[in-house]
């Protein structure tokens, strides 16, 4: 697994590698050495390909929204943990993303933990940085 | 009825044990690259990426072949637009080096060795004997036409009718013609590894060949997962669709 992890880590690559002309976009809006974690109500969920869709309704101190949030492929999710089903409309997840550049909220789905606690995904930024620091002893 | 000298039968015993590993035609049999493969890494260390876009600063390009990277660079700016991005696939040798680090399938026969890239569905197909295509019945493309051929245990895969591409890793024009040597090999930690040595030759993009060496690790009973790319597309499109409907009903 953690090869697995090593591999979606580098995937600011994978994450520029694909979508259509009609929803053409690339990761060059997302900011992959930050990570904001966001806990809502899923809305919508679509396991496609090249990038995972996800609504999500926020509720916090600054009011409810919802999110639109995009993440890595879903074959590279399931290679990382994601399975058909894991997260259903309704449920309550909590997602570890990329924030958008510009300061809107949004960002690009790194890794999640579902709602039964199962988490999938990529290293996250803060989680790299963590294994950094230990590594050199601070 | 005359017995099998004993002999005998332990050759046809042996050719039974062989063959799961070996694919015959070509002139005898020759190692089987069937299967799925990853992107390889040396033991201990953790596996790259796949062929990235818009590389290439130490290529050795001919005047023209820069001044056409450079266009194209210069028309996407920092935008991160990619063929990719558009749901196309990588292209020769691209694909063949990587791929965007997504897994390879390969299923081979004696006439024929179809490799599979998992983004975006990229197909190729390495024809060999009496199934290549003459030269003048083959249309040009990202992936070109592959013909093959067996030197011992090396496959050899002649690459030609490429389409000009300015917009991956190693660009080329029309004119490239690649040639892929695939050999089975075994790292220290037992596991089977596929190397691929790429030259590419093109007299308009580059003032020398190109060479690049690109390693694939075994997965044992390995799965390649379906890519359909423009799944995100169409449904925003269908989206949309939806939208104005509703807006046109108010």
């Amino acid at each position: 697994m953690k090869q697995l992890w090593s591999l979606l880590s580098a995937l600011a690559l994978v994450a520029a590698f694909g979508t259509t002309a009609a929803a053409h976009h690339s990761a060059v809006q997302y900011d992959f050495t930050k990570t904001a974690t966001i806990t809502g109500v899923v809305l919508k969920f679509q396991a496609i390909n090249p990038h995972m869709r996800l609504t999500l309704r926020v509720t916090d101190a600054k009011g409810t929204r919802d999110l639109e949030i995009e993440g890595h492929s879903t074959n590279n999710m399931y290679r990382a943990g994601y399975r058909d089903g894991l997260i259903k409309v309704g449920d309550t997840i909590t997602v570890h993303m990329a924030p958008l550049r510009d300061g809107r909220e949004g960002g690009y789905m790194v890794a999640a933990v579902a709602a039964n606690g199962t988490r999938f995904g990529a290293q996250t930024a803060a989680e790299r940085a963590g294994e950094r620091e230990r590594a050199e002893g601070k | 009825m005359r017995r099998m000298p004993r002999c005998s039968v332990l050759v046809v015993l042996g050719c039974l044990v062989i063959l799961p590993t070996a694919v015959a035609g070509q002139g005898g049999p020759h190692p089987d690259f069937s299967g799925l493969w990853t992107t390889y890494a040396e033991p201990g260390q953790a596996r790259g990426g796949g062929a990235g876009r818009g590389g290439g600063a130490s290529l050795p390009l001919t005047d023209e072949a820069r001044k056409k990277v450079e266009a194209y660079r210069a028309l996407i700016g920092d935008s991160g637009a990619s063929p990719g991005g558009f749901c196309l696939g990588t292209g020769m040798p691209g694909s063949m080096l990587g791929s965007g680090g997504y897994p390879m399938e390969i299923l081979q026969r004696p006439e024929q060795i179809n490799i599979t890239y998992e983004a975006h569905n990229e197909v190729r197909r390495v024809y060999l004997g009496e199934r290549i295509v003459p030269m003048a019945d083959r249309l040009p493309g990202r992936d070109g036409h592959s013909s093959g051929h067996w030197e011992g245990d090396t496959l050899v895969v002649d690459t030609t009718h490429l389409v000009e591409q300015v917009d991956q890793r190693w660009p080329h024009s029309d004119q490239a013609r690649i040639v892929e040597r695939y050999r089975l090999t075994t790292d220290s930690a037992g596991t089977k590894v596929l190397v691929a040595e790429m030259t590419m030759t093109d007299p308009v993009f580059y003032t020398k060949p190109v060479t690049e060496t690109k390693k694939w690790a075994y997965v044992p009973n390995g799965h390649l997962l379906p890519y359909e790319c423009a799944e995100e597309g169409w449904r925003i499109h269908l989206e949309e669709l939806e939208k104005k409907a509703k807006e046109s009903k108010r």
